[in-house]
């Protein structure tokens, strides 16, 4: 029994305090060892990923491939208002409540059994900030008596979890710096773990772990080369190496935002965090690499210190990013079992490192095409397409070049799912493609500027989104699921040969983790974009989801528009089980 | 993050949502309530920029007079610019943020040129009040001002970072002058640079370093008299933006505007900030 009291004391303090002192029941709640052992407890949903790992497996089979298509709703529960954005949020699910995060910074605590509201909590969010992807959040932290999430305007906020008072609420970066915050949080140690996102030049990417019970900055390592961590207000050590990469200051505003958050392997005791785009977009104004931009970076913990580095897409021009989730997993290559971690990137390759030391195993297509690279060579290096890459602005007025995948990427934000039973990665993926030209007349803030244009494309006649079953070890796709509009929500496999993903069309959906054939779909009323859970209470499995039509796509989805034009908006969340018999 | 992609095309087509709240007022709406809401950008000197809880700027004092002699009170607002003026209009004018900024009755500062106007059909861009261009300023005697930019190798070339000077700078004469060049937020602070000695040379809009070199007081920053060779931007005009349905509103102010360059007012407004006025190529 996960005892919240027993779990938190012990010995003969525990027995004295049980009797005396009540009030400490409130104070209690998931330890560092219940998030560590999330991915096994399967009566709650602690972490975001279901896991530190992330592999959003349960070994839950209550609901499995013979009995979901007579799965039902339990309830479902509105967000309300006016506010009906992008519900990008996966749920944490503990001690009888299911916690949410909604468009616009809020959060909401819904009684897990019954869906009534429990409290809610909405920033109060200043109007100058200009958010690149729409009001979105992905979810929510859990720690003893807390809730914590990230807002828009780049603050981190920890709530009591009874009763949505804020007990400790920080600034982690200036949104008038065009800095945001819309990835859940990573708590490890006692530490609360973020990336930062922002859309606007000036912005450099950093990953920063603050004190869980006070908010306060521990470390903070930014991830582009030349500039200078911290450590306990100490500095401690230069990122990389000052211009290795970088030509001239362009260092000093370099991009690499760690939008989407990261992963944490306790077996290596390493953190895993993607790094976003180089700024500024025309790729001809900076040449190099431009370290650590669209790269995989694994950190120590306990210091902030950089342990090796992975880059997916060398001199990004392309806006693939990489902040993709590093997923931890081991498999046997060669005859040789080995700690590996993989990466869909939204470059359109599958990647497969040693986590031990970054070392390039496998690089593997998991999309229909890539007009940028023909592969990667032994050394993990692209086989670049010289002519796939974007013109400089001012060249080649006019003539549109067409590159796939799309700046949306093969992969999005959206987290894949790893199956312990099959072995399999089910990856959310789109197939698209854009055409980008110079655009002759641009302007920026009142003034000329040197913009380019883009729209995106389709590129199969029958799809965008494909959600595809990828063997790590052999880089083949095992089967594949094709979908009308371009997915973009997470993934959850179970122990009941089971895969289930979201689709636009506003379809939770699930499929034989095994054969990729669809079992069940149930219409939620709008998109669904978020990431769904499972977890078991009362002795029955439940299966949850937000729903609600909203992020990067409507916003720039060019000609594939018409995939979506007639969802509508919303903001639910929709609870499943089986019927009682 | 998808920092800088002007919503061109079908993309702005899936933002062409019903406006929601308020609306911009044609005339007899704006007389009746008393009020213009004018919006200006934020941190845009010497054009609009808060300082001591008070919005000033050329923009500012344009809206001021504006609103005078409509005989109404303005009400001006700041706005975040956003990745193209395009996204500024549906923000600021015909739609509001995403976020509650409520869209003003007038915007300054946008662009007056037929192309942008054409793919921005749920505004009219009225009342062309200035012609902008890039300059060159530097410190005389330092650096061959008039010379050719290869000269200036070693040099530091002050720009704001992401901007047609930066473009330049960086990317013209096979990239000879890339690590020369220091980067900036704003064109501004970029002549800030200069003026103090941190720079030795800076490109950015000609109001920006007049305004510059006006704050710092007769130094040895003067700007350079020769064309740029290679420059490609000829410079543009700036106008107002009104509700595609508030003509009577744009109709009015344009008045004005024709007003106040005809009898010099406009140049003096200018002439405080240290900017030469110059009419817009438009304003005919």
């Amino acid at each position: 029994m996960k005892g919240p009291i027993m779990r938190a004391l012990s010995g003969v303090a525990a027995i004295t305090l049980a009797m005396g002192a009540a009030p400490l029941v409130a104070q209690s709640g998931p330890t560092d060892a219940d998030l560590m052992n999330d991915a096994k407890s399967t009566g709650d949903v602690l972490t975001y990923g279901m896991g530190p790992q992330a592999h959003r497996f349960s070994s839950l089979n209550a609901i499995n491939s013979s009995n979901v298509s007579k799965m039902v709703p339990a309830f479902a529960a509105s967000l309300g208002g006016e506010k009906q954005r992008g519900q990008e949020a996966q749920p944490i699910v503990y001690d009888g409540t299911i916690y949410v995060t909604g468009s616009y910074s809020r959060l909401f605590a819904f009684d897990a059994r019954t869906g009534e509201e429990k409290w809610q909590y909405d920033a109060r969010l200043p109007d100058g900030i200009m958010p690149c992807c729409d009001v979105v959040n992905r979810g929510a932290a859990i720690y003893g008596d807390k809730i914590i999430f990230a807002t828009l305007d780049a603050r981190l906020v920890a709530l009591n979890r009874n009763t949505g008072k804020v007990i400790w609420n920080k600034q982690i970066a200036d949104y008038k710096e065009g800095y945001s915050a819309t990835a859940a949080p990573l708590i490890v140690n006692g530490m609360v773990i973020t990336g930062n996102s922002g859309g606007e030049f000036g912005v450099v990417g950093a990953v920063d772990a603050r004190d869980v019970n006070t908010g306060e900055l521990i470390w903070h390592r930014p991830v582009i080369e030349g500039h200078m961590g911290t450590l306990k207000g100490k500095d401690n050590g230069i990122t990389g190496k000052l211009n290795a990469t970088w030509q001239g200051d362009l260092w000093k505003s370099g991009g690499g935002a760690t939008w989407l958050g990261g992963t944490y392997d306790p077996d290596t005791n390493l953190l895993f965090f993607g790094t976003g785009n180089p700024a500024p977009w025309n790729s001809h104004l900076r040449p190099g690499d431009n370290l650590y931009t669209a790269s995989t970076l694994a950190i120590d913990p306990a210091t902030g210190v950089i342990k090796w580095h992975f880059q997916t897409t060398p001199h990004d021009g392309w806006d693939f990013d990489g902040v993709n989730e590093f997923i931890p997993f081991d498999a046997t290559i060669n005859g040789k079992p080995m700690k590996l971690g993989a990466k869909a990137d939204r470059n359109g390759y599958f990647f497969v490192l040693d986590r031990t030391n970054g070392k390039f195993i496998g690089a593997h297509k998991f999309v229909m095409q890539t007009t940028w690279a023909n592969g990667f060579n032994k050394n993990g290096k692209p086989n670049v397409i010289p002519e796939g890459r974007p013109p400089a602005p001012g060249d080649a007025k006019g003539k549109p070049v067409f590159a796939s995948p799309s700046f949306l990427g093969g992969k999005n934000w959206m987290p894949m799912a790893y199956s312990h039973d099959t072995g399999l990665f089910y990856i959310p993926s789109n197939d698209w493609g854009m055409d980008i030209w110079n655009e002759p007349i641009a302007y920026k803030k009142g003034a000329a500027y040197l913009g380019a244009g883009f729209t995106i494309k389709s590129i199969a006649d029958d799809h965008i989104g494909a959600l595809r079953a990828m063997d790590p070890k052999t880089g083949k796709i095992m089967w594949e699921y094709k979908n009308n509009a371009p997915l973009w929500g997470g993934v959850l496999t179970t122990g009941g040969n089971l895969v289930f993903t979201g689709t636009p069309e506003g379809f939770l959906k699930a499929f034989d983790a095994k054969t990729g054939q669809e079992l069940w779909k149930f219409q939620t009323g709008s998109g669904v974009v978020g990431s769904p859970v499972t977890w078991e209470q009362d002795g029955e499995q439940y299966v949850a989801v937000m729903s609600g039509w909203g992020g990067a796509v409507p916003l720039w989805g060019g000609e594939v528009a018409k995939s979506f034009k007639d969802i509508n908006q919303g903001g639910a969340l929709w609870v499943f089980k089986l019927p009682k018999s | 993050m998808l920092s800088r992609r002007a919503l061109i095309g079908g993309a702005g087509a899936a933002l062409a949502l019903a406006a929601g709240r308020g609306g911009a007022a044609p005339l007899a709406k704006v007389k009746a309530l008393g009020t213009l809401r004018v919006v200006v950008y934020q941190d845009n000197r010497p054009w609009s920029w808060e300082e001591g809880g008070k919005i000033v700027g050329l923009d500012a004092d344009l809206a001021q007079a504006i609103a005078a002699k409509l005989g109404v009170r303005a009400d001006v607002a700041q706005l975040v610019a956003d990745e193209s003026v395009d996204d500024d209009l549906r923000n600021g004018v015909w739609k509001g943020g995403l976020l509650g900024f409520m869209p003003g009755d007038l915007m300054l500062h946008v662009p007056f040129d037929r192309s942008f106007a054409a793919r921005n059909d749920q505004v009219a861009i009225v009342a062309p009040y200035y012609r902008e261009s890039f300059a060159l300023a530097g410190v005389g005697g330092a650096m061959a001002l008039e010379g050719m930019p290869t000269e200036w190798r070693g040099r530091r070339l002050a720009a704001e970072l992401d901007s047609i000077p930066d473009f330049y700078l960086i990317g013209s004469f096979g990239g000879i002058l890339a690590r020369d060049v220091v980067h900036y937020p704003t064109g501004s602070a970029a002549v800030a640079a200069v003026t103090a000695g941190q720079a030795d040379a800076v490109l950015a809009s000609r109001a920006q370093i007049e305004h510059g070199l006006h704050r710092a007081g007769a130094g040895r920053v003067t700007l350079r008299r020769g064309p740029l060779p290679a420059f490609t931007s000829p410079g543009w005009d700036i106008g107002m933006a009104v509700r595609e349905n508030s003509r009577t509103l744009g109709d009015a102010v344009e008045e004005i505007v024709t007003a106040m360059a005809a009898s010099g007012e406009m140049k003096a407004l200018f002439a405080r900030y240290g900017v030469s006025w110059t009419a817009a190529n438009a304003a005919g």
